[in-house]
């Protein structure tokens, strides 16, 4: 008897060292995104023994993992558990995705920037937690424009025009500009910012579509021009995603670029990169309209509805270890990923590492979100196809911002 | 006449299980595409399935996308196939004469073909890469492109690439069936026509080219279906910008990119029913025409 009780308790025993729950999450790899993820897993890890997390790595271009997350949800896999969403999807995604209502101050979003909160929310209910924000800005180098003679960066276009044109001039094997042209996700982005300090718009608060304008044609218009006119942008911007924008910066290929702030590290580390040091960061310039804009990005977390209640549970714990102050301070000072967290900025350890986040921080929290709708994918396809074919001198600026109100209507009107 | 049933039972019962896999992983699917072609659907849970007859097939002859799709495929199809065949003749040929190393010529031959494609495309695109790709530096040292032209960028040029790695990859299969057919030629018939005074072109045109002629159709059907629904080097190499996509890879995004956004499934179907008929036509094309026997 006395033997069955021992053999019965060791079993119970072991089956609770073994009861680890398991789950997984989808990551990016760009720049030191994933080497600072596994850090910081271990420690979740660590903190939590019955929880054992796995990583997903996901291709780099967003539009790629967008397919493998269709085919997951589609299938109604209970795996992953943890999804890495890009601002634009949880309108999208929705309807696969765990209402977190209920859990709104266990995630402390009141703490949260608004802004960003607001993109995890869908009609009324959280969906995703927002775990780092991100905006367009302009890399510059501070020595070429020291060098010759420019002391701040350029405040507008025409400035950051007769910059480069004046640096390539001299300089050899070096481009002005590169932003991201290729006919993906990241144009959309760009062209936004283009577009509304050129003093329009792609979708009213309405919902109606006011892309057809002639402030859309001009900045769509700047942008072929500063391939084929003013010849700052190499012909090759047309392929470039962030990656190849970053690469050729970093390998001092460039006056300037338009990218996301994970970029600063890797420039600043001189292990890679030959412009560390060099580097100067600053809003992008202002168009006609007298503002300078730039594209909320970011991506947030969310967890998938399959999973079961224990492995939600477990999720829910990670969710909240990376998105909590400490958590996002490493990421923001190791992976150059900024804060959603407005106490986060005030951190003097932020201040010394990445000083442009606390001195752009308004801009961030100004970042101008892009359509929210869970159309938003059909649209983004749209302009991506015309603006791409503009790029690339398939048609013209004007037939191309026509073409592409007659399709955004299309779209809007649904199918 | 008891014997004969018992046979016939038994043959069946050895052909049903494969005829089952067979039903289940191909006609199953195919009967369900056809089907959902009828109805306006979508992944995303709270849009309804409706039934809408032909309507998705007269919404794709409308969407100048598709229209464009169709026609930048059959010209990836007929470029592709005419030098895919016309090199892999000439390759199958030569490497059916005696010479030394004959084996190993053989084997290397196959390389491109036994590259999976998605590697071999993301291989490509980086030699077409601007300023640092080895094919860009090339063409500019042979004043073909203009400097700072990126290759897979420009619509003049971006087809031409992807039909070029194409070529790379599946002439080497091409050959190889052909000369699968060139070797069933007995060596009399050349003897005899040497005997009668027939010159080499005569012996290629009026002997070779006959008796390969089935191989060559059967060859050419493989390869048409293959090409008539390309997609990865495609989607690797460009994303189907500039001018590039292909049918398969705008159902990518009717699939993928709109499969909670819409009512977009039906179509996608309606448009894989499109590309299914599409490569019927073709096979029958070859078939009447070169006279292919199926038994």
């Amino acid at each position: 008897m006395k033997k069955l009780f021992v053999v019965s308790l060791l079993l119970v025993l072991s089956l609770v060292a073994f009861s680890r729950v398991t789950i997984t999450m989808t990551a990016g790899a760009v720049g030191k995104e994933l080497e600072v993820l596994y850090a910081q897993i271990d420690r979740f890890m660590k903190a939590n023994p019955d929880i054992k997390v796995s990583v997903m790595p996901m291709p780099n271009s967003s539009t790629e993992r967008h397919d493998l997350y269709v085919t997951y949800l589609a299938a109604g896999e209970k795996e992953p558990t943890v999804f890495m969403l890009d601002v634009i999807w949880p309108a999208e995604f929705a309807p696969f995705l765990e209402d977190l209502t209920a859990d709104r101050s266990y995630f402390e979003l009141d703490k949260f920037i608004p802004g960003t909160v607001k993109s995890g929310t869908v009609n009324g209910k959280i969906v995703a937690i927002p775990w780092f924000t991100d905006a367009g800005i302009l890399y510059y180098r501070k020595d070429l424009l020291d060098k010759y003679g420019f002391k701040n960066p350029p405040k507008t276009w025409d400035e950051l025009v007769k910059i480069a044109q004046t640096i390539t001039a001299k300089e050899k094997n070096m481009y002005g500009f590169v932003w991201q042209g290729a006919r993906y996700e990241g144009l959309v982005c760009d062209f936004m910012e283009f577009l509304i300090s050129y003093g329009g718009d792609v979708i009213d608060d309405t919902g109606k579509v006011v892309i057809n304008s002639k402030a859309s044609v001009d900045a769509l218009q700047f942008m072929v021009d500063l391939i084929y006119k003013y010849k700052v942008s190499p012909q090759a911007v047309t392929t470039y995603m962030e990656e190849e924008a970053r690469i050729s910066f970093l390998n001092g290929q460039a006056v300037f670029m338009r990218n996301w702030p994970y970029a600063w590290s890797t420039l600043n580390d001189p292990k890679e990169s030959k412009v560390a040091g060099k580097v100067g960061v600053a809003p992008l310039p202002a168009g006609p309209a007298g503002r300078s804009a730039a594209t909320l990005g970011g991506w947030m977390l969310g967890i998938n509805k399959n999973a079961t209640p224990e492995e939600k549970a477990a999720a829910k714990k990670l969710v909240k270890f990376l998105t909590s102050y400490d958590e996002q301070l490493y990421k923001a000072i190791n992976a150059g990923q900024n804060p959603t967290m407005v106490d986060v900025y005030k951190d003097p350890e932020l201040k010394k590492a990445a000083p442009f986040m606390v001195e752009l921080y308004s801009m961030f929290v100004n970042a101008e979100p892009r359509p929210r709708t869970a159309k938003y994918s059909e649209i983004s396809d749209v302009m991506q196809k015309y603006l791409h074919a503009a790029l690339t001198q398939q048609m013209t600026a004007q037939q191309a911002i026509q073409d592409m109100a007659k399709d955004l209507n299309k779209v809007v009107a649904g199918r | 006449m008891k014997a004969k049933t018992r046979e016939t039972l038994i043959a069946w019962g050895m052909v049903l299980p494969a005829l089952l896999v067979i039903s289940i992983i191909a006609f199953l699917p195919l009967f369900q595409t056809f089907y959902n072609s009828f109805f306006d659907a979508s992944l995303r849970p709270d849009i309804e399935k409706r039934f809408v007859g032909f309507k998705n097939y007269a919404d794709l002859f409308q969407d100048p996308r598709f229209l464009d799709a169709l026609k930048n495929t059959i010209f990836f199809t007929i470029i592709s196939v005419l030098f895919e065949t016309i090199l892999g003749l000439l390759i199958a040929v030569l490497v059916n004469q005696p010479f030394k190393l004959r084996g190993a010529v053989r084997a290397a031959m196959l390389i491109p073909w036994a590259i999976p494609t998605a590697i071999s495309s993301q291989m490509w695109k980086w030699m077409f890469e601007p300023s640092t790709g080895i094919i860009t530096k090339l063409l500019e040292a042979l004043h073909m492109i203009k400097p700072g032209v990126p290759i897979l960028g420009s619509p003049q040029t971006a087809m031409w690439a992807i039909i070029a790695v194409d070529v790379w990859k599946t002439t080497p299969f091409m050959a190889l069936l052909i000369l699968a057919g060139l070797q069933l030629i007995p060596e009399e018939l050349y003897e005899a026509a040497r005997i009668d005074g027939a010159n080499v072109w005569q012996r290629f045109s009026k002997i070779t080219i006959p008796l390969i002629q089935s191989t060559i159709g059967v060859a050419l059907i493989f390869r048409t279906l293959d090409a008539l629904r390309v997609f990865d080097v495609v989607f690797i190499m460009t994303r189907g910008s500039v001018n590039t996509e292909t049918l398969a890879v705008y159902n990518r995004v009717l699939l993928m990119d709109r499969a909670f956004t819409g009512a977009w499934f039906g179509y996608g179907s309606a448009l894989s029913v499109i590309i299914f008929a599409l490569i019927s036509v073709f096979a029958v094309i070859y078939i009447r025409s070169l006279k292919i026997k199926l038994e």
